[in-house]
């Protein structure tokens, strides 16, 4: 483990998803702590800060859960200025959409995607989707740029 | 018109032909006249050749005389010599006029008196030449005086002038036809030159036509094409824009429709999940209490919560899909509209919440008439004055204001704010359905603008957006003056 524990950013509009997401999580054990946001404005202004500088993530050790499909921007914008920070552009970033768009897959790991994940409607691989996600949390390494 | 018309050819060559039928008709009547030409200049070379023969026996008859009287006189032979002289001139001339006149089917009855004349005259002559060569003078004399000589000679020159008189009158008589026959040649040919002009004129008149109507029938294709190639491409746009409208369409639906379903069914498994907890805990397993508690009174209703927040959520989704696939197939009725009292009535109805916002909305107090479908209409510029009344600046008091701009065949509408603006990535997503830009302070189903471009390509026309963030906003709505019946672009029909 880092000697900053690794906390979970989730940006996803839809309460409900959030809700699902952050319970399987813990049923995988994971405990980390997991900052939940409503809308990509107020994502992308923990991430990078009011001014944008992104300073304030600089000691941060932070895996990103992104949907795509947001209200007020899409996860692509968040996605592309989080890649092009340097302070956070380490930190992993997982999408986690409804679309299983070849084109919008590609592009996502184009743009530096680790993970691209679709909310399947079947609950149970969901479900297990999520599962084995908290698993790979509990083993992964994330730097800060420190 | 096809390139080489029945008509066309029908007419040029019949104008040919005619030309051609001149062109014989004239060459035949020249061959005709100058046949007749000829045949009368023979008659009148004959006619003088008579007249000459005529003219010679006469003077030859003279000669004989002459001759006759001036041996009988001085009864030298030196005087004799013109009577000698005179007689083959005599017969040369009977000869010449027996060939003009002496035909085996016709002979001529002065001719052969002429000739017995003629005869006698020659042998009373020589009667008295003989007899003064012989020395008998007085009996010579004697017979001179008998006046038989003279008598004869009389009857000659009688008929002589008749023969003269008929010549004369033959030579005039074919010089007249000569000349008739010249001014006959002259009018034919005249008129066959006009003829000739007149057809070959119609030909040309009737080519130039032709060529006139080929030429325009061929600007005519050119336009044709030119526009053809326009309007397909025009079609092909609309249609790429359309094809690339349902795409995007569809996929938002599916995401959207699918985002409640994923809680729908996550949570109907939770519900299982606390279900299964407090069935255990029923039967009697003493270890689930405090989880059998945490189901029942946490996990269970927020399960309940979430699967009727989105069935809900759903409902609303389709909802505004089945809206739009109305206004899609709603049958459009282009009427005039005076844009002055529309922007006044949408104006009344935003009062109440400028007033609220201590807001201001300045309407144009003229405008052209536009021939659109009034409800649509009004829904477009509606939904835009609401939207600029909703996302006012909080900070300064809101100056929206309606203003009319119209070029040729097309009038735009420009509906600015001084609001909160939008920022560059979201200009185009605003169009989009469900999507909303900025930060998600009002209420609202990310609808109205969608529905607002659908129905303004709809109308023949577009909306666009210029903004600055943080500054304001304008929508500009371009429309065609006028809505045809038939013309509303089925493209940005929704089908469901």
């Amino acid at each position: 483990m880092n000697a900053y524990p690794v906390s979970i950013v989730m940006i996803e509009d839809d309460e409900g998803h959030a809700r699902l997401i952050e319970r399987n999580i813990r049923r995988a054990g994971v405990n980390n702590l997991i900052t939940s946001f409503r809308n990509g404005t107020d994502g992308l202004n923990y991430l990078l800060g009011a001014d944008g500088s992104g300073q304030e993530s600089a000691s941060r050790s932070m895996l990103i859960l992104l949907d795509l499909n947001l209200p007020d921007m899409t996860g692509v914008d968040i996605l592309t200025k989080v890649k092009a920070n340097r302070h956070t552009r380490r930190s992993p970033v997982i999408i986690l959409t409804t679309t299983d768009d070849e084109r919008e897959i590609k592009r996502c790991y184009d743009l530096g995607a680790n993970v691209y994940i679709t909310k399947p409607v079947n609950y149970e691989s969901f479900a297990n989707a999520i599962q084995q996600l908290g698993l790979f949390l509990s083993v992964m390494q994330v730097p800060t740029t420190d | 018109m096809p390139l080489f018309s029945s008509a066309f050819a029908r007419r040029t060559v019949s104008l040919l032909f005619l030309g051609v039928l001149a062109l014989l008709v004239i060459v035949a009547a020249a061959g005709w006249l100058s046949a007749r030409t000829g045949a009368h200049t023979e008659e009148v070379i004959r006619a003088r050749d008579l007249r000459m023969a005529t003219g010679m026996i006469q003077t030859a008859l003279l000669d004989a005389e002459t001759g006759q009287r001036g041996y009988l006189l001085t009864g030298e032979n030196r005087y004799l010599e013109p009577y000698t002289a005179a007689l083959p001139a005599i017969r040369e001339g009977l000869a010449t006029l027996g060939r003009f006149y002496l035909q085996p089917d016709r002979p001529d009855e002065r001719l052969v008196q002429l000739k017995t004349a003629i005869d006698g005259k020659l042998s009373e002559l020589a009667e008295t030449v003989d007899l003064a060569k012989t020395g008998r003078r007085d009996e010579a004399l004697a017979l001179v005086r008998t006046d038989r000589g003279k008598a004869t000679m009389d009857r000659i020159r009688t008929i002589l002038d008749g023969l003269i008189a008929e010549a004369e009158g033959r030579v005039s008589r074919r010089l007249a036809d000569l000349d008739q026959a010249s001014q006959l040649l002259l009018w034919v040919s005249g008129l066959g030159a006009l003829l000739i002009v007149l057809f070959a004129g119609g030909a040309a008149w009737v080519v130039v036509q032709y060529t006139a109507q080929l030429v325009a029938a061929r600007q005519e294709l050119q336009l044709a094409n030119a526009s053809l190639e326009e309007r397909v491409a025009e079609r092909t746009t609309s249609l790429t824009r359309a094809n690339e409208e349902i795409q995007r369409f569809a996929y938002i639906v599916s995401h959207d429709l699918r985002s409640p379903l994923v809680n729908i069914m996550g949570f109907t498994s939770e519900l299982e999940v606390g279900a299964e907890v407090l069935k255990r805990y029923l039967e009697g397993d003493a270890m689930q209490a405090d989880k059998a508690k945490v189901a029942a009174i946490e996990e269970i209703p927020e399960a309940i919560r979430f699967i009727r927040a989105s069935t809900g959520r759903m409902d609303t989704l389709i909802n505004a899909i089945l809206k739009l696939s109305r206004e899609g197939r709603r049958e459009l009725n282009p009427e005039p509209i005076d844009l002055v009292k529309l922007f006044a009535a949408t104006a009344a109805s935003v009062q109440h919440q400028l007033d609220e916002a201590d807001a201001t909305l300045t309407v144009p107090d003229k405008a052209p008439i536009i021939v659109s479908d009034r409800l649509a209409l009004e829904q477009v510029v509606g939904n835009v004055v609401d939207n600029a009344v909703k996302y006012l600046a909080r900070d300064r008091p809101g100056r929206i204001a309606i203003a009319v701009n119209s070029s040729p065949g097309r009038i735009g509408i420009a509906i600015s704010d001084n609001g909160r603006g939008i920022a560059e990535q979201d200009r185009e997503r605003i169009f989009e359905l469900f999507r909303r830009a900025g930060t998600q302070d009002r209420p609202g189903e990310g609808i109205g603008l969608a529905h607002v471009r659908a129905l303004a390509r709809r109308l023949g026309g577009d909306i666009s957006v210029r903004s600055e963030l943080g500054r304001g906003s304008t929508f500009q709505i371009d429309l065609p003056a006028r809505l045809r019946p038939g013309e509303s672009h089925s493209h940005s029909k929704v089908t469901t």
